[in-house]
């Protein structure tokens, strides 16, 4: 690490902590994945009790086995605990702004690492403890990882993501390209993929299946049955829990006629995972990048999205500056984001706390913050297909055929 | 001769049957805040007969034969093969404070049904639970059906079996339900009394009028359905009722007591049920009203009692003394007023108080205050049977005394999570109030969101809340260590009385109830709208082109 930037990076990191450490009221809207739920877990495994049987607990059984045994969650563990997250998180983000780069430091080292810590979309979850926190962290890992191409530890981390939350697992196949391809900028300058690299796949997704299978194993060992599947993992396909989020899947199910319930449950889960290989295939030449992308999907389109899905989105464009010049509308994307990063938390209270709005005033929010997502989305993929052109003269342009 | 013959056969078959006996009493107690508690039980008991075997669930019943046994009960009883049965339809809330332990011990506010069934390999308890609800829905015009799967619990060790359970291979099993919303009317008073041999023509059942009993103060119904061993079944039919004689006294009559909390005002069979007893049952074998005398007062009583032992007068109903009004008087006494509340010492050994303390609809804390009014340490069962509408945070449950933390105090027996759209919440714990203090209980709790289609029509007005169920059941100071919650220790002390606190009610958050097709809509052009400009971005490619004048 460049000696040079760990005054900043420790003042970020300083700055995080005195935030959390102080008695800040966190709106409820943030706290989504929260911590009593962690914490109702940890207290029915440490009195014998099933916490997927005899409890309602939707957290992987390794992350309540860490929080009973390792890392016990007190007033005052529990702000260190997610601050380290954040911290970790923001250097595992330089350190892949570094490898894209292929340099040891850059000028631009600070610059990332703010863009993390000093986002309120990551800053609010984490105040409020949410587990959100720990799968970003494991992601830029596994993502990091990746990228220096150690490719067991990416895996293997990449498999403890999959176990907090199992929509991610098909970020796989992007995981699996990005080891073998690397995570160097080719925006500019496309080329297809080598099939020879296409053969090195399967014994990184054998590798995958078996540190998963162990995971697996693991947390059902630990849990004492495999009551834990249905509770934690089919959660984000049956949505059981309708508590009112960013995402747009919890008003759609609360409005849904019953017949139907199913057949559109199916629908956004695979609509979900259409994104996929398309993504995949258009940006085989910069892999980074389709990850990126991959993740405002899954922000904008999850179940159960915490505000650290986009936080880590908008966060992780500080990698790819080199699209910034060919952002087209990034100050309408800007303005709706900050629209409605105020009306979800004034809505929220209105309808639940005041009792003064209806729940139509807090879905409109999300689907303005749904539409902000999807603008950043849009924006960035336009950006990522139209570096390839270059500079233009005065009296040509870009049409799609 | 073939009449002769029917008349042979018929006389045969009475001899073969089990004898029957029904038994009716009236039960009338002055409350010290000038109410009257009156408790009707009608007893019909099937000598000598067994509870079927769920084993036999598989052929076909042996054909049975009732003279005085409700014929309608006795088919539901053998069709599910239910050894206990107890269905209570209650409105209003039991004052436990001002008037004492009530006759039926089943008080709380809505219905509460709850059985004790053998287990089958044939049709499992569970498919007769679901058979028997809708049954007894059918035959008490009560809406019995909503007791599913989402508001059923098996709380073992607060609804012990009254009666005995017949000692079969196969293990017996609890079923409870509550449904705090439910109302009792009149459309339920005249099932129950269809089911009555002499319905409400003769007897004590005279005086149940619905037009009196549905305006009491507190009113309830039971059905009690037990098996006691060597004797044979028992179906008690019980009605319940806090009358205010004061209020329908138009002089607001009193009697002045030395003791200003012992003063009762008058009453008499038609000031408080409009009716008298023209005729007594001719099939019932006993027929008793007891009326609980005042110990200090000076009253005049007519008629005169069949006898009078300490502070009961017993009336045996028989055709001599007909029609029956008895009379209360309290002669000399001017208008009646109320004693104050501060004055008197609950009846109870416990007080018990539950609030749902907070403001918004997605958050709330459970409160619970018990008082324990006796010198000694009492310990007491606490059981909640929440719908999933409530979803407690047990990390979260303190117990404190004059604000001081006792945790140690709580004793968690079992508990098990609800599980929304299916499975209520179901909490066992023991409590341990030291002599004359008040345990204050704590828990955090969080409000699910629901789907539109569950909320009730009435949606704003929220869902009522079971009452939660205290039992006190040890009176003296035993260790932590003597009590094991495993095995069934609490039965062998003296039986157990539950105490019901009052229901509560929710709000959880409601959606629109306009807005399905709009939020379909909404929802999907969002989704769409990113869904095909992705699309576009990734199929179509780009490409340069000239724009100048020279173009063309």
């Amino acid at each position: 690490m460049d000696f040079s930037q760990v005054p900043v990076f420790s003042a970020l990191v300083a700055a995080r902590l005195c935030l959390a450490l102080s008695p800040l009221p966190v709106d409820q809207v943030y706290k989504l994945a929260n911590s009593p739920a962690v914490q109702e877990g940890v207290y029915l495994l440490q009195h014998g009790l099933d916490p997927y049987y005899e409890g309602a607990v939707r957290h992987s059984p390794l992350l309540l086995s860490l929080f009973s045994t390792v890392l016990p969650l007190t007033t005052l563990t529990a702000p260190l605990l997610w601050t380290a997250c954040d911290a970790v998180s923001a250097w595992a983000l330089v350190n892949i702004w570094r490898a894209r780069l292929n340099v040891s430091h850059s000028s631009r080292d600070a610059l990332v690492a703010a863009s993390y810590l000093l986002n309120p979309y990551i800053v609010m979850p984490s105040l409020a403890l949410s587990t959100s926190s720990y799968e970003n962290a494991l992601c830029l890992l596994a993502l990091l990882f990746a990228c220096r191409g150690q490719r067991s530890m990416s895996l293997l981390t990449f498999a403890f993501l999959v176990q907090l939350s199992l929509s991610t697992v098909h970020l796989v196949i992007p995981l699996m390209l990005l080891i073998v391809t690397g995570p160097v900028s080719r925006l500019a300058s496309p080329q297809p993929l080598d099939t020879d690299k296409i053969k090195l796949l399967p014994p990184l997704a054998a590798e995958f299946i078996l540190y998963s299978l162990f995971l697996t194993l693991a947390a059902t060992i630990s849990s004492g049955s495999c009551a834990w599947i249905e509770q934690s993992w089919m959660a984000p396909f049956l949505l059981p829990d309708l508590t009112p989020n960013t995402g747009l899947w919890w008003y759609y199910f609360t409005e849904m006629f019953d017949h139907f319930r199913p057949f559109f449950l199916m629908v956004f889960s695979v609509h979900l995972f259409i994104y996929v290989i398309p993504i995949c295939l258009k940006f085989q030449h910069d892999i980074l990048y389709g990850w990126y992308l991959l993740l405002g999907v899954f922000a904008t389109f999850k179940s159960y999205p915490t505000l650290s899905d986009p936080g880590l989105f908008i966060s992780m464009i500080s990698v790819f500056p080199e699209v910034f010049p060919y952002l087209s509308y990034s100050v309408i994307t800007g303005l709706l984001h900050l629209h409605a990063s105020l009306l979800l938390p004034l809505f929220h209270s209105l309808w639940l706390t005041q009792g003064t709005g209806n729940a139509n005033f807090f879905y409109a929010s999300t689907l303005v913050f749904g539409m902000a997502n999807g603008g950043v989305l849009l924006d960035s993929i336009r950006a990522g297909l139209r570096i390839a052109m270059g500079e233009l003269k005065y009296d040509h342009d870009v049409v799609q055929e | 001769m073939r009449l002769l013959g029917r008349i042979g056969a018929l006389l045969l078959l009475s001899l073969l049957c089990e004898a029957e006996q029904f038994a009716e009493d009236l039960t009338l107690r002055p409350l010290r805040d000038g109410k009257l508690a009156a408790s009707f039980s009608f007893t019909t008991l099937l000598e000598n007969a067994t509870p079927r075997h769920p084993g036999s669930l598989e052929y076909d019943d042996d054909s049975q034969h009732y003279a005085l046994f409700p014929l309608a009960l006795g088919q539901v009883l053998r069709e599910f093969a239910v050894t206990e049965l107890h269905l209570t339809l209650n409105a209003g809330k039991w004052d436990y404070d001002r008037w004492g332990y009530p006759d039926e011990p089943g008080v709380g506010t809505g219905a509460e049904l709850w059985a004790w069934m053998g287990d089958s390999a044939f049709i499992s308890v569970d498919q007769r639970w679901k058979g028997l609800r809708n049954a007894l829905a059918g035959l008490f015009c009560a809406s019995l059906g909503s007791l599913d799967e989402q508001r059923t619990t098996s709380p073992i060790l607060s609804f012990q079996p009254e009666g005995s359970l017949p000692n079969w291979t196969t293990p017996h099993q609890l079923r409870h339900a509550t449904l705090p919303s439910e109302h009792v009317c009149t459309e339920n008073l005249t099932p129950f009394l269809k089911l009555l041999p002499c319905k409400s023509r003769s007897g004590i059942a005279t005086l149940l009028n619905p037009h009196k009993l549905f305006d009491a103060d507190w009113h309830g119904m039971g059905v009690h359905v037990r098996y006691r061993q060597d004797i044979g079944v028992e179906v008690r039919l019980a009605f319940q009722a806090v009358i205010d004689p004061v209020r329908y006294s138009p002089e607001r009559r009193r009697e002045v007591s030395q003791i200003l909390t012992c003063i009762y005002p008058d009453w008499s069979f038609l000031s408080i049920f409009d009716r008298v007893i023209e005729r007594a049952c001719p099939v019932a074998d006993t027929s008793i009203i007891r009326v609980k005398l005042p110990t200090e007062a000076s009253y005049a009583m007519t008629p005169t009692p069949t006898s009078i032992d300490a502070d009961l007068a017993t009336f045996l109903v028989d055709d001599a003394m007909k029609p029956l009004d008895i009379v209360m008087k309290w002669p000399g006494e001017s208008a009646f007023s109320y004693p104050p509340r501060s004055m008197t010492r609950p009846l109870t050994h416990l007080s018990v108080r539950r609030a749902l303390h907070g403001s918004n609809q997605y958050s709330a804390q459970l409160f619970i205050s018990v008082k324990n009014n006796s010198p000694v340490q009492v310990r007491t069962g606490y059981l909640e049977t929440m719908p999933w509408l409530l979803q407690f945070y047990l990390h979260t449950m303190h117990a404190h005394i004059d604000g001081v933390p006792r945790d140690d105090l709580v004793t968690l027996l079992s508990y098990t999570a609800p599980v929304p759209h299916a499975r209520p919440t179901l909490l066992q714990a023991v409590l341990t109030l030291p002599p004359e203090s008040t345990l204050q209980l704590t828990l955090d709790v969080s409000k699910p969101f629901l789907r539109y289609t569950e909320h009730p029509p009435d949606a704003q007005r929220g869902w009522d809340l079971p009452p939660a169920i205290f039992v006190p059941f040890s009176f003296e100071n035993i260790s932590q260590e003597d009590w094991d919650p495993r095995n069934t220790a609490w039965t062998l002390l003296e039986r157990p009385t539950r105490i019901y606190t009052p229901v509560l009610l929710v709000d959880p958050a409601t959606p629109d109830f306009s807005m399905p097709y709009n939020v379909i809509i909404l929802s999907c052009t969002l989704i769409a709208l990113i869904f095909g400009s992705v699309f576009n971005y990734l199929t179509r490619t780009f490409v340069v082109v000239h724009v100048g004048e020279d173009s063309h």
